[in-house]
């Protein structure tokens, strides 16, 4: 076991222990937001963070994650509620909070006029890091997310994976307990996104406590310990990535359906006909699903599975030809659609390309022909 | 898990290292560094006022001594009587360019960034102030410069031009003030460049900057600050008495035209600075609104 080094809040204590003597990162009790417009961002938050966690905040946009995390890296006041980052009231001990903190915004915030170098050494002087080790720590850092070779190159001139690269390590010159990372790898590629992956693992290794937005559930699912999926400024599921998709989503059923048949005028008809089908015989706990689209149908239960059977036997009663399966373990995907976007409505998507694709064989699907 | 520092810095920030004048300290190099890596329009703002000296003296030249003759000022050459004007130019397109730096930084998430340290605010703000009253010195010693080898007369020398410096620093701060006042409400740099022009041709004009005023000219031009900042100036270039729009006797000589002058323009920059201030310090504040 490696020696860890706890941090507290003064970090005076150099003592040797594991990273459950530290306190929590974050420490939320009815966290709420309204606007003076009367929006109310966020309703009722409520989590704790344990220190050194890589810990996942998802959510459909809108949801209320950027505002929560503005609430938390102080930028936004809280209208109710108790919030303490790193042991200290948000709204109290404002300074306290920043100087303990790293913040990366969701949108890349980098001074483009400046070097790498520059920029970090202006957040290491805002950060108050002290002169003398300055010139090394820097030099860790560009080393860290690769940017040493164009150290002395204005950031105007990066590719836009490598500005979040700069911008992520000037979020780190103090070497924060807690990191807040709003959504920082949208609009990246995926190399981009997995060099950036690579460095909020070894981040977190180091000890360092990681809050990460984000829309990519793939992220989500390869980085974090835990996760809070938040809606309509409520959280409304947490616990780690395994827990969610075996307590949300099940296994899937996906059956593949022949569209040519004889009822179908097109490829949704045929889905709708047969998710109804399915409804019936199925009969479905709170935590199933049945989602039509073009030429499938999708069964989302934990017992999808074994129930497989009994439903192509409904299905062929009902005079509908199934030509494919296939069952799944649950994707974070499905978690999120199952919790998070109540508001998407699978027979829309359907209706999204009429009669586009008759000949079923031209779209083939990832199932097994029978 | 483990935790390994990546330094041995980390131990000092938990109190956080951060003095106000280091925090002022930060900011006037992040300003100064900005200017010297893009320094376009540092110089393009002393060649258009270059341009200025150089146009309005073939232009106006003519029809400027003549007007000056009338107007008292027989024994002043034009490029002379000019160079406040110019001043009076350069300092005010050089102070739009804090709306500008403002706006950027708003846009491209360094103003939330720089929000989020542990820095005072103030500080952050005294910083970008300073770097940029510092550019303007620059740029109108520059200018001061190329007028006197022009063939310009400065009466009261080296004392005259620190004045000179410091007129123009009172008008540059109020206009820099304007542009981050318009630059909090458009969130706009296009804005920013049409009110630089709005502001400027008008106000210069107006003002008996370029020749003498007429009568109509002069009632208007007893609300425009830079008639304060122009008489002031002049006053110092000139070595004499030069206030238009007031009349005051009180002190001997260039004091009464500056003196007044200043306290119009320490006057407006309170004012107009006071807005400014409580409108960044509301788009710096936590509040949700």
């Amino acid at each position: 076991m490696p020696t860890t080094e706890p941090r507290t809040d003064h970090a005076e204590a150099e003592s040797t222990g594991t990273s459950t003597d530290r306190p929590h990162s974050i420490d939320v009790e009815g966290l709420a937001l309204t606007y003076s417009d009367g929006t109310q961002a966020v309703e009722d938050v409520t989590l704790s963070v344990p220190a050194g966690e890589f810990f996942g905040f998802l959510g459909p946009n809108g949801a209320g994650k950027t505002t929560t995390i503005k609430v938390f890296a102080t930028l936004l006041e809280p209208t109710g509620g108790r919030v303490e980052v790193n042991g200290h009231h948000v709204t109290e001990a404002r300074t306290a909070v920043r100087a303990s903190i790293g913040y990366m915004a969701q949108e890349t915030s980098i001074d483009e006029e400046l070097t790498a170098r520059e920029n970090l050494a202006f957040a290491c002087d805002a950060y108050g890091v002290g002169r003398a080790n300055r010139t090394q720590r820097i030099d860790e850092l560009l080393d860290l997310v690769d940017l040493a070779d164009v150290a002395d190159t204005p950031a105007g001139n990066f590719s836009g994976g490598m500005k979040k690269r700069l911008d992520a390590a000037t979020a780190l010159v103090h070497d924060p307990d807690l990191v807040f990372l709003d959504e920082p790898t949208t609009g990246l590629d995926p190399k981009a996104r997995n060099r950036l992956w690579d460095y909020f693992r070894r981040i977190n290794e180091q000890g360092t406590t990681v809050f990460l937005t984000t829309q990519y559930l793939e992220e989500a699912d390869q980085l974090c310990d835990r996760l809070a999926v938040i809606r309509n400024g409520r959280i409304v599921e947490d616990g780690s990535p395994d827990e969610l998709k075996r307590r949300v989503g099940g296994e899937v059923l996906e059956l593949e359906l022949d569209g040519s048949g004889a009822r179908a005028d097109s490829q949704g008809a045929t889905g709708e006909s047969a998710a109804a089908v399915l409804r019936d015989a199925a009969a479905l706990d709170d935590c199933g699903s049945v989602e039509a689209t073009e030429g499938t149908v999708r069964v989302t239960a934990p017992d999808a599975g074994e129930r497989g059977p009994d439903l192509l036997l409904a299905l062929r009663d009902a005079g509908i030809s199934v030509t494919g399966f296939d069952v799944a373990e649950p994707t974070l995907d499905d978690v999120f659609l199952a919790i998070a976007d109540e508001s998407v409505d699978p027979l829309a998507a359907a209706d999204g390309q009429p009669g586009t694709e008759d000949d079923d064989t031209s779209q083939p699907q990832q199932a097994v022909d029978v | 898990m483990s935790r390994k520092r990546l330094g041995t810095a980390a131990t000092e920030t938990a109190d956080t290292g951060n003095t106000f004048l280091g925090d002022v300290r930060v900011n006037v190099e992040r300003w100064t560094r900005k200017s010297v890596h893009n320094p376009t329009a540092f110089f393009l703002e002393i060649v258009v006022a270059t341009f200025s000296l150089v146009l309005f003296t073939a232009v106006f030249g003519d029809v400027g001594a003549l007007a000056l003759e009338r107007a008292g000022f027989a024994d002043v050459n034009y490029i002379t009587y000019l160079l406040p004007a110019v001043l009076m130019q350069a300092t005010m397109g050089s102070a739009f360019s804090s709306g500008m730096g403002l706006v950027r930084d708003l846009e491209s998430g360094m103003f939330e960034k720089t929000v989020v340290t542990p820095m005072s605010w103030t500080a952050v703000l005294v910083g970008k102030s300073l770097a940029e009253l510092a550019r303007i010195v620059v740029q109108l010693l520059a200018v001061v410069g190329l007028a006197v080898a022009m063939g310009a007369t400065i009466e009261t020398g080296v004392v005259g031009v620190v004045g000179i410096l410091g007129v123009c620093l009172l008008v540059g701060l109020l206009f820099m003030s304007v542009s981050n006042v318009v630059g909090l409400l458009a969130r706009d740099e296009e804005v920013i460049n049409a009110a630089t022009m709005l502001f400027m041709f008008p106000l210069l004009f107006l003002s008996p900057a370029f020749i003498p005023m007429s009568a109509d000219v002069e009632t208007i031009a007893t609300v425009n600050p830079i008639t304060y900042g122009v008489d002031a100036v002049r006053a110092l270039v000139l070595g004499e008495d030069v206030m238009t729009v007031l009349s005051v006797t009180y002190y001997d000589g260039i004091a009464n035209t500056v003196v007044p002058a200043v306290a119009v323009l320490v006057a407006l920059n309170v004012v107009v600075g006071a807005i400014a201030v409580r409108l960044l310090a509301r788009a710096s504040s936590a509040n949700a609104d």
